[in-house]
């Protein structure tokens, strides 16, 4: 009897907390000063190494698929995501190149042609260096925090973005500003979700890693 | 003006017999060309089953109420498609299956059921009738769905193969077994005996393929599927 009162106490606590994590972030009353805050996310960044667990949210499965890896980023352009779980798949963006090692396979697109990555590329840059939320033409952008974090939800505007997505929300820590988790709302409510962790803003990275040969 | 007659007569009459020669050769032709494609299983034992003999196949694919995560490439035409197709089995006959890119964005994501395919979300670039029939016809062989009128085993104990055969008009549905292995290592849709769908499944673990590739001989779609869960 005990036993289940602890095991349900648990739950409640466990789901409060993760609850939680959505619902106290308030919206920000004062957006000119988290603006100024939030203005210092690019000089913060110039460069990321952390590590990052992506999950993935289908309505029909009740496990979320897990992802796991190596995120890297210089500014201004250049990119890499080093999957290791649940294989090994690496996808560098270099300016307009991308590159893509698959299974010892390196093949290489531009963004041009693959106007799918561009929008993944210029979505990710955007939002971590904070280019994305002052983009008013492309999204509509609302303003929370909490004590630790700011949270902003952007709202696609243009047609092609939104038949993708239809809410990107952006974590930032408020001890450094810098972004520490991204999620990305599909119509269907159906997401994906990246928390960068173990991060280390503005080391030098260098150039080779966003080279694949 | 009777030899130019006769000449004339001599060349219509030289016509007729070649076209002759031709129409003879081409319906022999034809009759070689019927005979070697109905060659095919003809003269082996063909024993026909009742439906409820289906659960008997050693096809487990369709049966797995675990979650199939399959790494994914599919080459269509000019489009290289990469990502995680998921398989989920809901109930009897009803299937989610949806495939993502490695960022996590959907691509599709279908419901099959009983052999129909309904479209919960597709990108645009692949949301057409012609491509979404094409998947419903896929899936359908993959996951044995189709609507069956006639089965038979067939004993090919030359080859090593036990085939179950599902007839439907002109098409057949084909699951090849190695009797060896005891797994279903071929699976092929034939269209009035010519292959249009071919599908080889390798290295199983325990009861599913860990490896599966699903080529089209019509048009130019290939699908490799590597199990990771």
């Amino acid at each position: 009897m005990n036993k289940i009162l602890v095991t349900l106490l648990g739950l409640i606590l466990f789901y409060g907390i993760s609850n939680a994590q959505e619902e106290d972030f308030k919206q920000v009353q004062d957006i000119t000063k988290a603006q100024t805050e939030l203005a210092k996310l690019s000089e913060n960044t110039q460069s990321i190494q952390s590590k990052f667990i992506q999950e993935k949210h289908l309505s029909f499965l009740t496990e979320n698929i897990i992802s796991k890896g190596e995120f890297y980023f210089k500014s201004p352009n250049q990119l890499r995501w080093e999957y290791s779980e649940p294989f090994e798949y690496i996808i560098v963006f270099n300016d307009k190149n991308i590159y893509i090692k698959d299974e010892d396979k390196i093949s290489t697109f531009d963004t041009e042609s693959n106007k799918m990555f561009a929008e993944i590329n210029n979505m990710m840059i955007g939002s971590i260096q904070g280019d994305l939320f002052t983009d008013s033409e492309r999204f509509d952008v609302k303003y929370f925090e909490n004590t630790n974090q700011y949270l902003l939800e952007l709202n696609p505007k243009l047609p092609e973005m939104k038949s993708m997505l239809k809410t990107i929300k952006i974590y930032i820590d408020k001890s450094n500003i810098s972004v520490a988790k991204i999620k990305m709302i599909e119509s269907s409510d159906d997401y994906t979700s990246i928390d960068f962790i173990n991060r280390k803003l503005n080391q030098t990275i260098d150039n080779e890693r966003f080279n694949l040969k | 003006m009777n030899s130019e007659y006769r000449i004339q007569n001599n060349i219509i009459l030289k016509t007729i017999r070649n076209s002759k020669f031709v129409i003879l050769n081409l319906i022999f032709f034809i009759l070689i060309l019927a005979c070697s494609c109905t060659t095919t299983y003809k003269n082996l034992t063909k024993e026909e089953l009742s439906n409820s003999e289906i659960k008997n196949i050693p096809y487990a694919l369709p049966l797995s109420e675990k979650t199939l995560i399959y790494k994914t490439d599919i080459n269509f035409y000019k489009n290289d498609i990469s990502g995680l197709l998921i398989i989920k089995k809901m109930d009897e006959s009803i299937y989610r299956i949806a495939l993502t890119t490695q960022f996590g964005l959907k691509i599709f994501d279908f419901e099959l059921d009983h052999g129909i395919l309904n479209v919960k979300y597709c990108v645009e670039y692949l949301n057409k009738k012609i491509i979404i029939n094409t998947f419903q016809n896929d899936f359908n062989l993959l996951l044995m769905q189709f609507e069956v009128k006639t089965i038979y085993e067939i004993d090919n104990s030359i080859e090593n193969q036990k085939i179950w055969q599902f007839a439907s008009g002109k098409i057949n549905y084909n699951y090849i077994q190695n009797t060896d292995s005891e797994k279903i290592e071929i699976i092929n849709l034939k269209k009035r005996n010519s292959e249009k769908i071919s599908v080889g499944l390798h290295r199983y673990k325990g009861n599913i393929p860990e490896n599966i590739t699903l080529e089209h001989r019509n048009i130019k779609l290939k699908m490799n599927l590597k199990l990771i869960q």
